[in-house]
């Protein structure tokens, strides 16, 4: 300030009585824009570091509960689909086995690849299907809508021909109903663009699929 | 230089010095230096003198006015921004930092011992450095990690292979009260990445392993078990999106269970 003062006040010596305001308006000034500066700064750097990080879903929001009971949840259906494509002769069941195989644990690198960019566990805190609205009892022995039991799923290792087709043709429906619900749900909830892109392709993809194990069912009914 | 200087510094912080002490000195020697505006002011009166001065004062309380404002600002703001980075920092802590505050896990992994690390793909029984194993060579065939739930101990070769893939494996000792094994198989239940046996010879009652990692603990109420399956299920991985499907799931050593995979 010392440096200032010397400098300025010379060429104000003029005008003594309106010289001390300029003076003082640029000291003023100096301040001002030092700490405008400094403070721009530290609220770009702010920005920059917490921005995306308060742009993306947090740890208890509806996307990432979805997107960790939604691999859970696709994780089974990639396991009945592995037993049903190793054990069945049906080409039918075979090719659709390997269908929803591929592509929901696609889908599961999707969506732990989201959890991951988001800075968050693929384990939460909080209970399966927690983020759903009236979710309680949904949840039993730990398992969400739609999911086979152990007991279902030794069962459907045992059987084998046209039982295992049946058997792994009912679960998959029942799995897909209880998938296209958590999807529904989410489309409601949620406007993240990434998650809602997924979750629109899970209920026209396992609605189409639905429709294609009636049919395979009905088959093999008659059959 | 040596008269101006001490003067002036007087002038803007009191005026009545200046005007007392400085008139005749002033008057010659700083002709253009401010020390010489009070004095030039002074003659005229001393009510008069005063008015022009005490702008100078006014000038020295807008300064710091500012400043003190300014600092202010600048305070809250860092320390608003300081707590929100630090809290981002901590949300982002690694899963690695997650782990090592768990009070009592071992990281094997900082150990460097090749027999843990190694991750060779061999058949027939293994020896492990530890009990249960955390790592080390084992068979092809993984143990079914879809959160399953077995009643009898399970082939270490094919638990390993289900931590080589990122799962949990959640042991407890042989013979454990029902209620707490019950809490246990809660935790593992209809969870992927999560498989539970009880094993022999386990010197606690529990203990979870991750790949590299392990934590031995006496109650299933312990919630440090939760802190190890959160910070650890899925990112010990060493091979991103394996699956814990299409894994063995019959108990057993493996000369019985080596048949017996899907």
């Amino acid at each position: 300030m010392s440096v200032s003062t010397e400098s300025s006040a010379p060429a104000d010596a003029g005008t003594p009585s309106d010289d001390t305001t300029p003076t003082g308006r640029r000291r003023f000034g100096a301040v001002w824009l030092a700490a405008v500066l400094v403070f721009g700064l530290l609220v770009g750097l702010a920005i920059g570091l917490l921005g995306p990080r308060l742009a993306t879903p947090g740890d208890d929001s509806v996307e990432a509960g979805f997107l960790r009971d939604m691999s859970t949840h696709h994780a089974q259906a990639v396991e009945m689909s592995m037993i049903a494509h190793a054990n069945s002769t049906t080409p039918g069941v075979i090719t659709l086995s390997a269908d929803i195989a591929l592509t929901q644990h696609g889908q599961i690198g999707y969506m732990q690849a989201w959890l991951s960019e988001w800075h968050l566990s693929p384990t939460g805190t909080a209970a399966p299907m927690a983020w759903m609205k009236d979710s309680s009892g949904s949840v039993q022995n730990g398992l969400m809508p739609g999911m086979a039991t152990p007991a279902q799923m030794a069962e459907l290792r045992k059987v084998t021909g046209k039982a295992l087709d049946v058997q792994f043709l009912t679960l998959m429906r029942q799995h897909h109903l209880g998938g296209i619900h958590m999807a529904q749900e989410i489309l409601q909830e949620s406007d993240n663009d990434d998650v809602t892109w997924l979750a629109e392709s899970q209920v026209r993809g396992q609605q189409g699929e639905i429709n294609l194990i009636d049919s395979m069912l009905k088959q093999l009914q008659t059959s | 230089m040596s008269t101006p200087g001490p003067d002036r510094v007087p002038s803007t912080v009191k005026v009545d010095k200046t005007s007392g002490q400085g008139k005749p000195p002033a008057a010659k020697s700083t002709g253009a230096k401010p020390g010489g505006r009070p004095t030039g002011k002074g003659p005229q009166g001393k009510g008069k003198g005063r008015k022009p001065v005490t702008p100078i004062k006014v000038s020295g309380s807008r300064n710091w006015g500012p400043i003190a404002v300014a600092g202010v600002v600048v305070l809250i703001a860092v320390g608003i921004i300081g707590y929100g980075v630090f809290a981002s920092i901590k949300g982002s802590e690694s899963w690695e930092d997650k782990a090592a505050g768990i009070e009592g896990i071992v990281n094997y992994r900082a150990q460097n011992n090749p027999a843990i690390n190694s991750q060779e793909h061999k058949e027939g029984p293994q020896t492990y450095a530890t009990n249960p194993p955390v790592g080390g060579a084992h068979n092809p065939v993984w143990q079914n990690c879809m959160g399953d739930v077995y009643a009898q101990p399970i082939a270490n070769e094919h638990a390993v292979h289900s931590l080589e893939h990122g799962a949990v494996w959640v042991t407890y000792k042989q013979g454990l009260a029902a209620d707490q094994v019950a809490k246990l198989q809660e935790k593992v239940q209809g969870r992927d990445y999560m498989f539970m046996s009880p094993i022999a010879n386990l010197d606690k009652n529990i203990s979870l392993q991750a790949w590299g990692y392990q934590l031995k603990l006496d109650n299933a109420d312990d919630k440090r078990i939760d802190e190890f399956i959160q910070a650890l299920r899925l990112k010990a991985t060493l091979e991103p999106n394996a699956a814990c499907s299409s894994g063995n799931t019959t108990t057993g050593p493996i000369a019985a269970a080596a048949p017996a995979g899907n």
